[in-house]
């Protein structure tokens, strides 16, 4: 009996398949699916590590209506997404085209541009502070060249912003740009070739034949830098903390301050509540306008 | 070629015979076992390291092992092992976590294994060592690591700028915060390209001023929160005179290089570009082993009209709450606190500060060889010292506090009354809010 009940077991269709997926699966459970439910749990307590008590949505009423940095911390996130996700997109994709041109080195190109993206994020941090050192900073030499007083990048409000903004080029060269190289090199040459017979100039084969072709990684790389983009914490951490005045108090800092400075974790893990709701909004509002720009090879999909 | 089954039949028979090995022969069994926690630069680790051996060695009933962990991790590993109840029996903690976490009853109370120790009398130590280790007048730690904030100044900027020396001044009671501007400015240089050589002084990180420079504040009789640590008192006319100083230091003396200015370490007391820091008693050691081109010491901050108050910080060594072997911990935390270490620790490397009052005042601590040869300066600002307003909400407050005067900092603002108002009301709410929301 047990026998034929055990062959009957393997005999089903997806056993090997959730066998072979078993690892990833009990990991997902026990460390993604396990502490996403427990901090939605905990974002309708007050929870410091010793103490826990249910104060309903009391949390999320707070965020809302009583903590101005809570908003300062949105209002800046929204601010660095909105200059550096198309920054970024435009240096990748100009990166891979420059990188997808047949020339002697090309490799060797290739291998130069994603270095930066090996370095790990708190050392390329340290860098880009000697950077922005508004008195002996390369960037503001250069700026002194040419006869403009760079603003002290990392100790005005009003720099700071465009400051972790600039950053986030450090990362162009990195996963994003190899995509869009991929994408490139997927589109065949003989569109180019019909292309170039009816007399396209170089800028129309780039509008009519890369974008619509690209457009399906292009939409994949605008979720992932959006997500990525929101999540912004390790150059705030390492080289302002959060200053001056939150000028660079980004949401995920704040967020961490809050959950292992403070530690208010219902209000954090509310907060992160919060973060997911407004990941997963964007990335549904960029489904819906994906069907007027997005143009999927061979087929309405 | 190899026989398959038959390797690993071998294989597995080596396995078996480790594994029955390593269990059977525990080196530590019927010792108590103490587990101690701490964090250090590699020296300080070292040290840590030969004091356990040696009480190991000396006790042969008790078995103390050492975990180290790094500092930028050890706070939080801190928290999450007290949380989950499996925090080792004798840790350290900085005083900037030690009130937080001895509310919510983390630590074990120590103040009747002290009473029961024949050799450990409070008397003996300096009040404020003792009093950052008490909580609800109850004792909860032994202070290490003690020490206070005072000024290092390179002796041999001061002669060739024609000042008369600070440390002789201090004898004399002349040595007051405008004695201090004016010296500052006159070391502060410029070089052909109009850009500072030097500048008159420094405080030690590029960062903000606060709360390292707390003697300006006390010195003119202003305070950071009220004696019961429960609101701001920044407005107070002594504060707001001691900030706006400050501010002025950089941007209308020009005697102390500006945030930007000071980032990346360009302007170091050890290379000669400053002409005096403030600083803790710790860093002793590494300007002994790194200043060989001038001559340097030591003197008390500045007098404003309230006299001169420095800062005092301490580490604590606390207990779990949870430990199984209190008095054998307590064994250990008195080994390592005890007389023989402070002696090698804080007189003979100079570490930090003795909190035994004997031993400051000993011949050996106020005559050395080696510079800082104005000993009885650190013995000065100990017995002038306050601890800081460290309370539970410690993180919480600084970081709003710093927050609004940045701007002061940074130039964008020169009126120091302006920002201390904005600051105590932003200070006040965070006070004020319900704990853990």
């Amino acid at each position: 009996m047990a026998t034929s009940h055990r062959k009957r077991m393997v005999d089903q269709p997806g056993f090997w398949g959730f066998l072979f997926i078993c690892p990833w699966l009990i990991g997902f459970l026990c460390f993604t699916a396990g502490p996403m439910l427990t901090s939605f749990w905990l974002s309708f307590h007050k929870y410091d590590l010793v103490s826990i008590q249910n104060v309903g949505v009391e949390n999320y009423r707070r965020l809302f209506t009583e903590d101005p940095l809570f908003w300062k911390a949105l209002k800046n996130t929204i601010f660095y997404a909105l200059v550096s996700v198309p920054l970024g997109i435009i240096g990748s994709l100009s990166i891979a085209l420059l990188l997808n041109q047949n020339v002697r080195g090309q490799k060797l190109f290739r291998v130069c541009f994603y270095l930066p993206s090996l370095v790990p994020a708190v050392a390329s941090a340290l860098v880009w502070q000697w950077v922005f050192n508004s008195d002996n900073g390369i960037l503001n030499t250069m700026l002194r060249m040419v006869g403009i007083t760079g603003p002290q990048w990392l100790q005005d409000e009003r720099a700071t912003p465009w400051a972790f903004a600039l950053m986030s080029l450090w990362g162009v060269g990195g996963g994003r740009m190899v995509i869009f190289l991929a994408g490139l090199q997927n589109i065949s040459d003989s569109y180019y070739e019909a292309a170039k017979i009816d007399g396209a100039s170089p800028w129309r084969c780039f509008r009519c034949v890369t974008m619509p072709l690209l457009s399906p990684v292009m939409f994949f790389n605008l979720i992932l830098g959006v997500i990525g983009a929101f999540q912004i914490f390790t150059s705030a951490y390492v080289i302002t903390g959060g200053g001056p005045n939150h000028a660079s108090l980004y949401y995920a800092l704040y967020l961490f301050q809050n959950a292992f400075e403070y530690f208010k974790f219902g209000k954090a893990s509310a907060m992160a509540w919060v973060l997911f709701c407004i990941l997963l909004c964007l990335t549904l509002i960029q489904f819906w306008t994906s069907k007027r720009w997005v143009y999927y090879e061979g087929g309405d999909k | 070629m190899f026989n398959r089954p038959r390797l690993l039949l071998k294989s597995l028979a080596i396995l078996v015979g480790i594994l029955a090995v390593g269990c059977s022969s525990d080196p530590f069994a019927g010792k108590v076992q103490i587990r101690y926690m701490a964090w250090g630069n590699p020296e300080q680790m070292a040290l840590e390291e030969r004091l356990c051996d040696e009480f190991n060695q000396k006790n042969p009933d008790v078995h103390v092992s050492f975990l180290k962990v790094p500092a930028a991790e050890y706070g939080l590993k801190m928290m999450l092992m007290l949380a989950s109840h499996s925090a080792p029996d004798v840790m350290r903690v900085d005083h900037y976590n030690f009130p937080r976490l001895v509310k919510k009853g983390y630590f074990h109370d120590l103040t009747d294994l002290a009473a029961q120790d024949p050799t450990f009398h409070r008397e003996d130590f300096f009040p404020q060592a003792i009093q950052e280790c008490l909580y609800n007048d109850k004792l909860y730690g032994l202070n290490v690591l003690f020490g206070g904030v005072l000024i290092y100044y390179n002796k041999s900027m001061f002669r060739e700028a024609g000042l008369e020396d600070p440390a002789e001044l201090a004898k004399n009671g002349n040595w007051t915060w405008e004695r201090f501007r004016d010296s500052a400015m006159r070391m502060s240089q410029k070089g052909p390209d109009g850009r500072y050589t030097r500048f008159g002084f420094g405080a030690p990180s590029s960062g903000s001023t606060f709360p390292v420079l707390a003697c300006a504040i006390w010195g003119y009789g202003g305070d950071m929160l009220d004696p019961k640590l429960q609101h701001a008192v920044f407005d107070q006319p002594g504060s707001v005179k001691a900030f706006q100083m400050l501010a002025d230091f950089r941007w209308k003396d020009h005697c102390s290089p500006t945030q930007a200015q000071g980032e990346n370490s360009l302007y170091t007391f050890e290379s000669g570009k400053l002409g005096m820091v403030f600083d803790f008693m710790g860093m002793t050691p590494r300007y002994r082993k790194v200043i060989h081109k001038f001559d340097w010491d030591v003197c008390p901050v500045p007098s404003g009209p309230f006299g001169h108050t420095t800062l005092c910080k301490g580490n604590q060594l606390v207990m779990d709450a949870e430990t199984k072997h209190p008095k054998e911990a307590w064994r250990f935390e008195r080994f390592i606190t005890s007389q023989s270490t402070e002696q090698e620790l804080y007189v003979d490397l100079r570490r930090c500060f003795p909190t035994r009052k004997a031993m400051a005042y000993s011949k050996a601590y106020l005559q050395t060889s080696k510079p800082p040869f104005n000993n009885w300066a650190f013995v000065d600002a100990i017995e002038h010292s306050r601890p800081l307003p460290i309370n539970d909400r410690w993180s919480e407050w600084t970081n709003a506090f710093n927050s609004e005067i940045d701007n002061l900092i940074a130039g964008r603002e020169r009126d120091a009354g302006v920002v201390l108002k904005r600051a105590k009301q932003k200070v006040d709410k965070v006070l004020a809010d319900e704990e853990g929301f």
